[in-house]
């Protein structure tokens, strides 16, 4: 417990993501106004009326900000534990069947490595439609290789552990050794590599947004953003805020992924 | 006439708030062509008493107190540039793993062709090379080694790299840490042999640090038991192992199978390695000694002298309190 | 060494192949299609519809397409462009130049200037400025590039108005020569401080952690006990083994970069290839679609494999793996 004490980066990235998970639950609570409403007072200065300003729709920042966090939230966890998922069980099946089934696996995940993922997710978002659902989905397809690349190297190291042999001898079936043992034991690494895909998935949502892409139904600070830049000039509030609203959620993940890393990893520890 | 005397030496490892006592108070002599090895559990602080004598502990972390004579000089007063000049001259060492004892991603002759241009720049490079060829052939590796990297090696190659280099200038000390521990039985005793070999040929000091005591009987005429930073017996091999007189070397000894092979049944002593950021009042080794007395507890045990350079620190030593071992 | 080229040239192929037939497989499942695009929203006749999708072959079974097009492929062709009946080449080679200058400036700048950093860093670790660049390379790789363009555009082009906040050069002006030149690095200036200021942390926490890996490294001890120069064993020594990490990262965040310049080259509105991709996705126009994607495959591939061919001339390990 000492060593998360000491942690600063988890210490500081836990008490963001606190905040901003606070956010996200109240924003009812917390918001001044309807974020949908279209209010008279047109790109408005930051202010008592509207804390950050308002729109060039007359849609006030402050409210749309608040309700932008469970968007980003939502997104970036489904996305992240899509990517755990698949990450888990092939890398798992790799490194604890390994023989044939390793090196074929271990290709695919080199190719798909290579592929440009952003241009894979920009087609599919573009082409199939651009909904929430969509893009969870394709963030968690194309960012599963390092998670499996992890896992691997866990089930690799723990197929030669004592209790993972007897437990062979015994004769249970591969399958469920994996799910019993080998998965729980070696999952730590990849909690931490999740957190960091968290904050991957919200920069990639963010910047679907940003390119006209987002989900037109909900509120997102990608969308905020690049609505606001037709007014970056008379209107700098709207861009400035929502954008700032993001840098800080990707931090906090990745504090605290950073800080798990740290953590779990005593060796990486040592010589920070 | 003693080669190396260690007075009073100390050190301190400053982590966070806390101080680790990890040498208390270690002196003893090495003479001129002996050999000495110094055994101890890991954590007993031998590695850092190496690593002491040759400068090479954190300056930022780490505080070092006493005195190091060697060759009539006092090491831990030089300055860096002079201590520089000293250092593989005569001064030289062979480090544990030593595989990982030269960079991976260049060629072996090419870096020890380096560390000979760092004392002798001016040689051609053609003299350079053929001194590093005929260290090769003093540890028996081939010449083509030279051009190899270290991966393409054997553990056992890789030893005798690490030991032609610490030769390179004939040193009057080498001090080597675990040398032969990663090694497999057999390359080790072949590699135990031929060090012993060459130190008779170069007429070299020898001190060797291990957690083996076998390997001191058979390569060593004296012998420092270590434990927790402090030199508990030190003496002759024959002596001590004949007669062992702290209740730490009888536990070591016995922790070792007889070395005739009669004994299968193997010693453990109860306990741990006591806290080295807070050391007892008493002996060091009170906590688990079987034969502590109140007073063990309480007073620290001075070092008593005794024949043949004896040295042995425990309160209760010799019997002269009708104690049984 | 002609086994390992041979060996990584063949899998660069299957890698271009296998994205290809992704992306392929990708364009064609959606819905919509460029015929319908093309023939208008006012009431298309079917006449016209049909004889479009048969002079684009898209009345075929898919898998023939997919056949179809690699054959043409092969003989160097990428075909029409749907939308502006251009050769897609043309319309890529048109486009290609300033994405490459901003993107290979960028991350050969970052490589340079987050390395030094990193490697400073590492041997004052745990100073003042060690903290300091730690801290804030948090901070960038947390910030989308997008929004550092807008706040580069804001500050710096809007606010100070020293620089322009769009294209890649002023076409009022007309300059020619060393002037054309100046001019276009000034419109570089912002969004090249963009891809770089993103991708520096990652070359940076690299550089610092490797050079502390290597500086705790058994083989140091040795050299310091050899009485060589701490200097010394740093040039020599440190820098070889601990650039490797640095050198696979390059490639990696080409391909990165190369991928997601999309987004900066539309917040400046750099005359590259982001502006013809988002116009092929908009329109479906699968030739130009998928010319582009195959440049950056491409592109990829051979970065990946100049990579390796660069680590295997440094780690001798690598040959024998």
């Amino acid at each position: 417990m000492s060593r998360l004490k000491d942690n600063k980066q988890l210490r500081n990235g836990i008490i963001f993501l606190t905040v901003i998970l606070f956010v996200a639950a109240a924003a009812p609570l917390l918001a001044t106004h309807d974020p949908f409403k279209l209010n008279e007072d047109i790109l408005a200065a930051p202010g008592s009326k509207y804390l950050l300003g308002s729109d060039g729709l007359g849609r006030d920042v402050f409210s749309g900000i608040i309700y932008g966090a469970r968007t980003s939230i939502m997104v970036g966890v489904i996305a992240a534990v899509i990517s755990a998922v698949i990450g888990v069980v092939i890398g798992g099946i790799a490194g604890f069947f390994g023989g044939k089934t390793d090196l074929v696996i271990s290709e695919i995940i080199n190719i798909f490595l290579m592929l440009p993922s952003f241009f894979l997710i920009l087609i599919v978002v573009a082409l199939f439609g651009s909904n929430l659902f969509n893009m969870m989905i394709i963030i968690g397809l194309t960012t599963w290789t390092s998670n499996a690349k992890l896992m691997r190297a866990q089930a690799l190291s723990l197929r030669e552990r004592t209790f993972i042999k007897a437990q062979m001898t015994l004769g249970k079936s591969r399958g469920r050794i994996l799910i019993e043992h080998i998965i729980p034991n070696g999952i730590f690494p990849i909690i931490a590599n999740t957190t960091m895909n968290i904050s991957q998935a919200i920069l990639l949502e963010s910047s679907l947004s940003f390119l006209g892409l987002g989900d037109p139904n909900l509120i997102s600070w990608g969308q905020m953003v690049y609505q606001g830049k037709s007014y970056l000039v008379n209107g700098w509030w709207v861009s400035t805020f929502s954008g700032l609203a993001i840098v800080i959620t990707v931090l906090a993940f990745y504090l605290i992924g950073d800080g798990l890393n740290n953590v779990l990893n005593p060796k990486l520890r040592a010589k920070k | 006439m003693s080669l190396l005397s260690i007075k009073n030496a100390n050190v301190i490892y400053k982590v966070k708030d806390t101080e680790i006592h990890a040498v208390n108070d270690v002196s003893f002599e090495v003479e001129q062509q002996d050999s000495v090895g110094i055994v101890g559990e890991s954590g007993s602080g031998k590695s850092t008493l190496a690593m002491m004598i040759l400068r090479l502990l954190p300056k930022d972390t780490s505080v070092t107190e006493g005195e190091i004579e060697f060759d009539d000089r006092e090491l831990l007063k030089m300055t860096e540039e002079e201590f520089d000049k000293l250092r593989w001259t005569e001064l030289a060492a062979v480090f544990q793993k030593s595989m990982n004892a030269l960079s991976p991603v260049h060629r072996i002759g090419h870096q020890m062709m380096n560390i000979y241009k760092v004392h002798c720049p001016n040689v051609s490079k053609l003299e350079t090379k053929k001194r590093v060829l005929e260290l090769f052939r003093m540890v028996n590796l081939p010449e083509r080694v030279f051009h190899l990297y270290q991966h393409e090696l054997s553990g056992g190659m890789m030893q005798r790299v690490s030991i032609a280099l610490s030769l390179m200038f004939n040193p009057k000390l080498i001090i080597m840490d675990e040398a032969t521990t990663a090694l497999d039985v057999i390359t080790e005793s072949q590699i135990l042999e031929e060090i012993m070999k060459l130190q008779k040929e170069l007429k070299l000091t020898r001190l060797m640090i291990t957690h083996d005591m076998s390997i001191v009987a058979n390569t060593c005429r004296k012998v420092a038991v270590m434990y927790a930073g402090c030199l508990l017996e030190y003496g002759l091999v024959t002596d001590v192992i004949a007669s062992p007189r702290h209740p730490y070397t009888i536990g070591l000894l016995k922790s070792f199978p007889n070395f005739k092979g009669e004994r299968a049944e193997i010693y453990s002593m109860d306990g741990n390695l006591p806290d080295l950021s807070r050391l007892p009042e008493g002996c060091v080794f009170a906590p688990r000694c079987p034969y502590a007395q109140k007073k063990c507890f309480t007073c620290p045990p001075q070092t008593v002298t005794y024949e043949n350079g004896r040295q042995v620190m425990c309160h209760f030593e010799g019997g002269n309190n009708g104690i049984q071992y | 060494m002609k086994r390992f080229l041979l060996k990584r040239i063949l899998s660069g192929v299957l890698i271009i192949f296998i994205s290809l037939l992704i992306c392929f497989v990708l364009i064609h499942a959606a819905p919509g299609n460029p015929v319908t695009i093309l023939a208008g929203h006012d009431n298309p006749s079917p006449e016209m519809i049909e004889s479009l999708t048969e002079k684009y072959g898209l009345d075929k079974p898919l898998p023939m397409q997919f056949v179809n097009y690699l054959g043409t492929l092969l003989k160097g062709d990428l075909g029409y462009s749907i939308v502006s009946d251009k050769p897609v080449v043309t319309l890529i080679a048109e486009k290609i130049f300033p994405t490459l200058l901003l993107a290979l400036t960028g991350v050969i700048l970052a490589v340079v200037i987050g390395t030094m950093l990193g490697i400073y860093a590492a041997r004052k670790k745990g100073s003042r400025f060690d903290v300091a660049v730690n801290s804030i390379s948090y901070v960038f790789d947390s910030t989308p590039g997008f929004w550092l363009g807008l706040m580069m555009i804001l500050l710096f082009a809007s606010t100070f108005k020293l620089f322009p906040t769009a294209g890649m050069v002023d076409l009022r002006a007309g300059y020619t020569g060393s002037a054309k030149v100046l001019d276009i690095l000034h419109h570089l200036f912002l969004p090249l401080l963009t891809v770089t200021l993103i991708q520096i942390p990652r070359f940076f926490r690299i550089a610092r952690s490797s050079v502390i890996q290597i500086m705790s490294e058994d083989f140091i001890t040795t050299f310091r006990a050899a009485g060589m120069k701490e200097s010394q064993i740093f040039r020599d020594y440190v820098f070889k083994n601990a650039i490797l990490p640095t050198v696979t990262l390059f490639g990696i965040s080409l391909a990165y970069v190369l991928g997601g310049i999309v987004i900066v080259e539309i917040v400046f509105a750099w005359p590259g290839m982001g502006r013809l991709l988002m116009d092929a996705i908009m329109k479906r126009d699968y030739p130009l679609l998928m010319g582009i994607y195959l440049t950056l495959s491409v592109s990829i591939s051979v970065t990946m494999l100049l990579v390796d061919i660069v680590y295997a001339a440094i780690d001798p390990r690598i040959r024998y793996e």
